[in-house]
């Protein structure tokens, strides 16, 4: 009696144990894309480390409450999201209010106006650089940013992204028009600065 | 009915359309007048340029120390 009820038991411990190893395998293989978002997330490289080995640490806990065939960088993230807002690192609050940002052409208008009347896609690369993109990320407000770095950054779905910040798709795409302008805006002070 | 600037149509699109959300048929209206609209089609170029750059601009690789900081957090085989 006791032999049958062992062999399952057996069975089963072995099945779970190489079910985890090869999510751990999956998790990890995921971390660069998972890392790349993160950085822009928060504020420095320390904090984007922490997040990622506190992120780690519990979807290895929590591994079973993962569902195989559904999208691991998602629910990876979805951690990393709910850590960051849980430990406080978003301290800076998106106020109520925001200034009224300008049109979606922004900044193609400002290089324009910089730069003899010409401004089409030849001149991005030249008249921006990465320190303007970089620093004019930082820049765009948490709620916003949150949105942009999934979509443009980590080029989820406005579906994915809504699932792993927990808000409607509404909302996402909201987020998304107006993070995206203030991104520009910003890029456009970097580049440009009081001119034009 | 109030007539519509096909171009401000065309700017208030513009998102959308390269986020591959519209409908089939938003999508072939945009298309059409990026076809034929030369101040469209130049913003259009520009915007997409300016995605991809971005894209690549904030690449930064993960450290390799915590890429083994990650990998030490397996739980250990028995």
């Amino acid at each position: 009696m006791s032999e049958t009820t062992r062999e399952p038991d057996a069975r089963q411990i072995a099945t779970d144990a190489r079910d985890r190893v090869r999510f751990e395998e999956d998790a990890l293989a995921l971390s660069d894309q998972v890392y790349r978002v993160a950085r822009h997330l928060v504020g420095s490289r320390e904090e984007a480390e922490d997040l990622m080995q506190e992120t780690y640490a519990r979807a290895f806990r929590s591994w079973r409450s993962f569902q195989p065939g559904t999208n691991l960088r998602a629910w990876l993230l979805r951690i990393l999201t709910n850590l960051n807002i849980d430990r406080g690192r978003r301290k800076q609050r998106t106020p109520d209010t925001q200034p009224l940002e300008e049109g979606d052409y922004f900044l193609y208008n400002r290089l324009e106006a910089s730069s003899d009347g010409v401004s089409d896609e030849e001149r991005v690369a030249e008249r921006l650089s990465q320190n303007d993109v970089v620093g004019a990320l930082a820049e765009v407000p948490h709620d916003f940013r949150d949105v942009v770095v999934l979509v443009d950054i980590g080029d989820f779905t406005y579906a994915d992204a809504a699932q792993i910040l927990d808000i409607p798709i509404g909302t996402v795409m909201s987020r998304l028009h107006r993070g995206r302008r203030i991104l520009k805006q910003a890029m456009a002070e970097s580049a440009v600065g009081g001119e034009a | 009915m109030t007539a519509v600037d096909p171009c401000a149509h065309c700017e208030e699109m513009m998102q959308p359309y390269m986020d591959r959300v519209l409908t089939d048929v938003e999508r072939a209206e945009a298309e059409s007048h990026l076809d034929e609209c030369t101040y469209c089609r130049k913003r259009y170029r520009f915007e997409e340029a300016l995605r991809q750059f971005v894209h690549q601009a904030v690449v930064e690789p993960m450290p390799v120390e915590l890429k083994t900081k990650l990998a030490d957090l397996r739980t250990p085989l028995q």
